[in-house]
């Protein structure tokens, strides 16, 4: 076999090609240079975003099957267990359902004063397309955007617990910055103590969590709700996970590991919650 | 470089793009995989540094304006990358050995990747996250050069990308 268009060698680069490689490498680090002092390139991420998100949502028309096929496999073997699992707990709760006869009562006022505050409402969504994750920020676009009245800050749900908060919005698409994303932080609640903490999140691993409070107990089994820390944009109460292990340190502080309500690498069909707290797509990035 | 080989770069960016970010990454979000770091490298093991170079830079710069991190980031690694691999081009050698060194090349790309964001203050990046994902990200993106780096070799190594329309001035 003959390869007659190739040159003889490529074993070095020649001298154009060594002037093109630093010229790019100029303007790469021009890129890095503008991206991380200011917001120059806001303009050119949301285009690309945008086009990007609106090709996302044509292939996910094609591949959406394959992609739902692909992320239950590494869950299939877990399936059965937690179905096994879950029917044990639902007739546990059925026992426990006749007991509390005496709490419905308080459940239905509840209920009634949640109404009275006003219910926001949710935007189902369907998640096209993953980021990068591993290192870079774990986020997902969603096939919802301004047009449906998502903005940016809105949080997200999968109707068990809090999945993220969205971060960019384009007319028909947006990337949701997943709260298991190593680099964010949830305000949470243990739901036992009351005590407000800080959710950092660990990808795949769940949280990791530290009472604001240096004297509040973390216990394994505590459940934690999302709830107001910091600059904390997400809804209140929307389930975070359950505590697994607390290391205490010699000062006396607390971190506990968290294991996640739900999955990041599972999501398929979610919610946003159009409250309050979002802001027009043309805010800071 | 010709007009049909610039349409088919342009085609096989976006489709890589598009299904990295709609089936390979749901597949495997903690592997670190990335499709359109394997064609690069498939690319510019078959056609050497200048065409690895420009394509693992406007890759690299479409990646990073789609994404949230800093822009700039992917399209210097991708284009190492395509450099690097351009570099080691040879014609003669056999397609198991460019399979794996495409999957290799990448896999430290990605872990420079990884690197680069701790330098440039992103949350998320570590030293130990790039040294750990190594040897899943290596095996992924081996898996991934499988399916990439024939359907390379016979694109760029066929006479369909070097027709030109002639008869039209």
């Amino acid at each position: 076999m003959t390869f007659p268009r190739r040159p003889p060698s490529r074993r070095r680069l020649t001298k154009r090609q060594r002037i093109a490689a630093a010229v790019l490498i100029a303007v790469a680090a021009c890129f890095l240079a503008i991206d991380l002092t200011g917001s120059g390139l806001r303009g050119a991420h949301g285009g690309v975003r945008g086009a990007l998100g609106a090709l996302y949502r044509g292939t996910d028309g094609v591949l959406g099957p394959a992609r739902r096929f692909v992320q239950g496999v590494p869950h299939a073997a877990g399936n059965r267990e937690t179905i096994a699992r879950l029917r044990h707990e639902n007739a546990e709760l059925r026992a426990r359902l006749d007991q509390q006869a005496d709490d419905t009562s308080t459940e239905v006022a509840l209920d009634r004063l949640r109404l009275a505050g006003g219910s926001a409402r949710v935007v189902p969504a369907r998640v096209v397309a993953l980021g990068p994750g591993s290192g870079f920020d774990w986020t997902v676009t969603l096939n919802v955007g301004s047009q449906n009245g998502v903005h940016i800050g809105h949080t997200v749900t999968d109707g068990y617990g809090v999945v993220g908060r969205v971060l960019h919005t384009s007319a028909t698409s947006c990337v949701v910055l997943l709260a298991a994303d190593p680099g964010s932080g949830v305000g949470a609640r243990d739901t036992r103590t009351g005590q407000l903490a800080l959710a950092t999140g660990r990808g795949t691993d769940g949280f990791s969590v530290s009472s604001l409070d240096p004297r509040a107990t973390l216990q394994v089994g505590d459940r934690l709700v999302t709830g107001p820390a910091g600059q904390s944009t997400y809804v209140s109460g929307l389930a975070l996970g359950t505590i697994t292990s607390v290391q205490t340190s010699a000062d006396g502080t607390s971190v506990a590991q968290v294991e996640a309500t739900v999955s990041p690498t599972a999501l398929d069909l979610v919610g946003v919650i159009l409250s309050g707290t979002g802001t027009p797509a043309q805010a800071a990035r | 470089m010709t007009g049909p080989r610039i349409a088919t770069a342009v085609a096989g960016v976006v489709t890589a793009l598009l299904l990295q970010a709609t089936l390979v990454a749901p597949a495997a979000i903690t592997a670190q995989l990335s499709l359109p770091a394997v064609l690069v490298a498939a690319v510019a093991l078959e056609a050497g540094p200048g065409t690895g170079m420009c394509l693992g830079f406007a890759t690299g710069l479409v990646a990073d304006l789609g994404s949230s991190h800093a822009t700039g980031l992917l399209a210097l690694c991708w284009l190492a990358l395509g450099i690097g691999c351009g570099l080691l081009a040879d014609p003669r050698r056999s397609a198991p050995a460019q399979m794996l060194l495409a999957g290799l090349t990448c896999a430290l790309a990605v872990a420079l990747a990884t690197l680069g964001l701790t330098v440039v203050g992103e949350p998320g990046g570590t030293a130990l996250g790039a040294v750990r994902a190594l040897p899943p990200s290596l095996l992924g993106n081996v898996v991934l050069a499988v399916l990439i780096v024939p359907i390379t070799r016979r694109f760029l190594r066929s006479d369909l990308l070097n027709r030109t329309v002639v008869g039209h001035g």
